[in-house]
């Protein structure tokens, strides 16, 4: 039951911060970004001067008196220190790594100082999980914070958490800001056992497969490397000693492999999960690809970045773009 | 949340510059307590110490809680044998400093040290029930500013390795909370004891005592401790004036004199005459309840009344350094009129023993019988015959009177004062012994005057009928040196006086520099009990009262709250140096891109990204426009996501593309 008494001063609070601290990609945080309230240690600290005091008040003693006097305007002092090592800092946003459904991925941002020495500032996105780092005077801090993809398409961060206790523990000045950042999250691959492929020779007959197989030509020699057949050596040029050199024709690019989401059965999601699957593996094999999703083609081509344009567009396929 | 937070981050273990610093506190905080704990506890810190810094270094497991129970347990029961009892200050303290010792041996986590360092403070707190000495206060700043380090070291990072860095940021803390600490320390309420709490027993205390044999206070004048120090109001009296009145000794066991049992709190009998004398005594514990006065002195402090025998006394023994005000009439009529009773007292002698002194108080009464001409006759006696002062007496017998008085002929100021009570008493003339010190060492420096307990002394009081009790002094003919002087030119011979004292700076007084070194450290001594130790109810009150006039609770609590208000401003205002406070670079170039396209028409709205914005009017702007304002914002964002180093100057020539 407390939990949803608790629900309605939450959204509201929620919504106070979203007034009070409307999404952007970099702020410096300011007055009206920083609350400091007392910790649980802060409140032991009074509890503990509270009894000093009663020292000194019953055994009428003037330097008991003094050192409880000190302690609490050391204490009550350490407010403005405290607030001060979050003041002026500049949070900002420094872009994300993608991940998968269901796996993390990473936030990055940039805590940068022109001015202070800020030491012990934790971020996290809540009060349980919080890493510390030091802000040097004029200097930068990069902090990654992980977060589980949920569902493919643009990821929203939660609003974060900065806050920091320095020096004596006894405040804790926090601040909770929303940077606008999104992480990338692509589908959950899934592994089909077949593995819908369409080449040269394919029983599937899709015009993709035809205008593919119409290349025949020589495409040219290229270096051998480890993994390539024996068979498509070219021995005239080894005898030659040009070294091994492996043809590249027709019948090779044949067999590239087009990743139709046409092709495939289930739901929309499934066919992008397991789309999301074949091109990782593929995208480990030499292999070109291409991917064919209704009103997209991308490919063939190979390598990292073909990868991720692939797996961009499965994230993104249907997703409303901003 | 808060709380979930702190459980989370109490199970993170302890970084190591915190452990260090806890070490280092404990030891300060210890050391000055070592003085008066069982010593068994300076091996259990040890022990604990070198267990934990063992645990630290992998070569030990934590104790378990089978090994804690055992060390608690056995740490109490020890306490208890030692101390006897396990309520008291004493005991109470000692079981304090055994919590914070064993504490040590279980802190791993955050929240354990947390405890230890709270457990510090109180500890220090504790110390200075005991000692408040200037220099025990100076030492305390050490075992505080590591306790602070070791509260900071909790706070920071695992980068932050430097014990130097964090020990500058608490010095630095502390040099900023002091201002207020002083106002508050000046301004803060003085309250009465809530409640009476247990009080330090000092064991140590030299002092007189109700009972006096007479080489007790030969003994005494072995001493250079400080009795009590003496403020006076006008010029300071001669040294020969200066008779403070402690106790008087009425009676006589044959051995030893001793306070009356039925001394009473009806103030006796007097009359003020001639010119009073205003001082302000400060007396160092003496764990007894009675103070020193001049005769007949009085105070108007609510505490203090005027006993039956005219000395004063507080309601409660004197357990720490006590200050009070009082005005002395040192030609006051005391107690003109006795009861029977009350004479028969004062002529109590032991039933047998010392015939020989009897016999020639009878021969005195007979030749003299007018009592001032046989006090007169006594004083003489002891001025011409062979009389010996000494603090060295040789050891006398059971009719110890007559000895002194016919054979050996050499003892001490209590000796004399002894025999001369026995010889008036015998002689019908009701009369006792006054213990109390005389003289004191006037410090030029500060216009005060130091008594030592070396000072101590005892003189005789005899009583006349209309004329009341009248003060002699038997050593005054023996040793004129030792009233007008002083203890040290009355004894010039005997140079071990003060042997047990070689770095005591009173050896080295007739080296002029020496001496005055000495004079300025006791003139700060001084002040430090009057303006620090002794700024309590009654000081503040008289201190607000010159400042301010008077000032009832509400005054003074608005006061405080105003001008702690002002300090904190004052020091806020220094810390955060608003008028050095630079914008942002960045944040003021977009508000300036703001403003030029504000002034266009185009408003960006609360929480609106740049780009959406640039979405929502990059069609209503010309060409031109559009490309400088993509421009600018690409050059922006390139900036937030800090892929680059920040380039001001590529944002600054973008802005101004804007503004053409």
């Amino acid at each position: 039951m407390p939990a949803r008494l608790l629900h309605i001063p939450k959204q509201w609070f929620a919504a106070w911060l979203t007034r009070r601290l409307p999404p952007v990609q970099r702020i410096r945080l300011q007055q009206r970004h920083i609350f400091i309230v007392p910790t649980l240690i802060g409140a032991a600290y009074a509890i503990a001067l509270v009894l000093m005091l009663l020292v000194a008040i019953n055994y009428q003693n003037s330097l008991a008196y003094a050192l409880t006097f000190l302690l609490a305007s050391l204490g009550l002092l350490t407010m403005f220190h405290t607030w001060r090592n979050l003041a002026g800092l500049t949070v900002s946003a420094a872009g994300s790594t993608p991940c998968f459904a269901g796996k993390y991925g990473n936030y990055r941002l940039r805590l940068h100082s022109d001015k202070n020495e800020y030491q012990a500032i934790a971020v996290g996105w809540n009060a349980k999980q919080l890493t510390l780092f030091d802000v040097a005077h004029d200097s930068e801090q990069f902090a990654e914070l992980s977060v589980l993809g949920r569902r493919r398409g643009w990821q929203q961060g939660p609003r974060l958490r900065i806050e920091t206790r320095f020096p004596l523990g006894l405040f804790v000045a926090w601040s909770q800001i929303d940077l606008a950042q999104n992480i990338l999250v692509y589908p959950q691959p899934v592994d089909e056992v077949v593995i819908a492929t369409a080449g040269q020779g394919d029983e599937h007959d899709s015009d993709e497969a035809s205008t593919l197989a119409g290349v025949d030509d020589f495409h040219g020699l290229t270096a051998w490397q480890q993994g390539d057949s024996l068979q498509r050596i070219h021995w005239k040029a080894w005898s030659k000693g040009q070294g091994l050199l492996v043809k590249q024709f027709t019948e090779q690019q044949g067999r590239q492999q087009v990743l139709d989401f046409e092709r495939l059965n289930g739901d929309v999601e499934y066919r992008l999960s397991v789309l999301c699957a074949q091109v990782l593996k593929l995208s480990q094999t030499e292999q070109p690809y291409s991917l064919l999703l209704p009103g997209q083609h991308i490919g063939p081509d190979l390598g990292l970045e073909h990868r991720q344009s692939c797996l961009r567009a499965l994230a993104l396929y249907g997703v409303q773009t901003a | 949340m808060n709380a979930k937070h702190l459980s989370a981050q109490s199970r993170q273990t302890l970084p190591r510059i915190s452990l260090t610093w806890l070490l280092i506190a404990q030891a300060l905080v210890l050391i000055p307590h070592l003085l008066h704990v069982p010593f068994w506890l300076v091996g259990l810190w040890l022990a604990c110490a070198a267990w934990r810094i063992q645990v630290f270094r992998m070569r030990l497991p934590f104790p378990n809680s089978w090994a804690k129970a055992a060390l608690l347990l056995g740490s109490g029961f020890a306490v208890y044998l030692s101390r006897g009892s396990l309520v008291g200050l004493d005991a109470g303290v000692a079981l304090l400093i055994t919590a914070f010792i064993l504490k040590l041996l279980e802190v791993r986590s955050r929240r354990d040290a947390l405890v230890l360092i709270f457990l510090g403070f109180f500890t220090v707190v504790t110390s200075y029930l005991f000692y408040d000495s200037l220099l025990a206060a100076l030492y305390s700043l050490l075992p505080i500013i590591a306790l602070l380090s070791a509260l900071l070291g909790l706070q920071q990072s695992s980068f932050a390795m430097q014990p130097l860095v964090t020990l500058k940021y608490v010095m630095r803390l502390f040099a900023q909370a002091v201002p207020l600490m002083v106002l508050l320390f000046v301004l803060f309420p003085r309250l009465e004891p809530l409640w009476s709490l247990p009080q330090p027993a000092d064991k140590n205390t030299v002092g007189l005592a109700t009972s006096m044999s007479p080489g007790d206070i030969a003994e005494l004048g072995q001493s250079s401790a400080l009795a009590f120090r003496v403020r006076f109001d006008g010029d300071i009296p001669a040294q020969s004036q200066l008779y403070w009145r402690a106790l008087t000794l009425p009676q006589f066991d044959g051995r030893n004199w001793s306070i009356s049992e039925h001394v009473g709190t009806q103030e006796p009998q007097w009359q003020a005459q001639g010119e009073a004398i205003s001082y302000s005594i400060i007396m160092q514990p003496s764990t007894q309840p009675w103070l020193f006065s001049l005769d007949v002195g009085s105070s108007e402090q609510a505490d203090i009344r005027l006993m039956n025998d005219f000395r004063l006394q507080r309601r409660t023994p004197v357990n720490r350094a006590y200050q009070y005000q009082a005005t002395s009439w040192p030609q006051a009529i005391r107690q003109p009129q006795l009861t029977q009773a009350q004479q028969q007292e004062f002529l109590q002698l032991p039933r047998s023993g010392n015939p020989q002194s009897r016999d020639w108080a009878r021969a005195l009464r007979q030749q003299y019988a007018d009592d001032d001409t046989l006090v007169t006759a006594l004083l003489r006696h002891f001025n011409q015959e062979p009389y010996h002062y000494t603090l060295k007496p040789p050891l006398l017998g059971s009719d110890s009177i007559d000895e002194f008085l016919f054979s050996s002929q050499s003892g001490f100021c209590a000796h004399y004062a002894g025999a001369m009570v026995f010889t008036l008493r015998a002689a019908g003339i009701p009369s006792r012994v006054v213990a109390g010190y005389q003289g004191g060492e006037t410090n030029q420096a500060g216009q005060f005057i130091q008594v030592r307990q070396y000072d101590a002394h005892a003189w005789v009081e005899y009583w006349q009928r209309g004329h009341g009790w009248r003060s002699v002094d038997p050593t005054f003919q023996v040793a004129p040196e030792r009233i007008e002087r002083g203890l040290q030119d009355a004894l010039p011979d005997e140079t071990d006086l003060f042997q047990g004292d070689f770095f005591s700076p009173l050896r080295y007084q007739h080296i002029g520099w020496v001496n005055q070194l000495r004079m300025g450290w006791e003139n700060i001594n001084h002040s430090w009990q009057t303006q620090i130790l002794g700024y309590q109810r009654e000081r503040q009150h008289a201190w607000l009262k010159q400042w301010f006039g008077q000032v009832d609770w509400q005054m003074l609590g608005l006061l405080l709250v105003l001008s702690a208000a002002l300090v904190i401003a004052l020091i806020v205002l220094w810390m955060f140096k608003p008028w050095q406070r630079q914008v942002d670079p960045v944040q003021r170039l977009l508000n300036d891109f703001q403003r030029v396209l504000r002034k266009r028409g185009f408003n960006r709205e609360i929480g609106e990204g740049l780009r959406d914005f640039y979405q929502r009017i990059g069609q209503q702007l010309p060409e031109q426009q559009q490309q400088s304002v993509t421009a600018f914002i690409d050059t922006y964002e390139q900036q937030q996501y800090a892929e680059q180093a920040l380039d001001l100057a590529a944002l600054r020539s973008a802005l101004a593309q804007v503004k053409k």
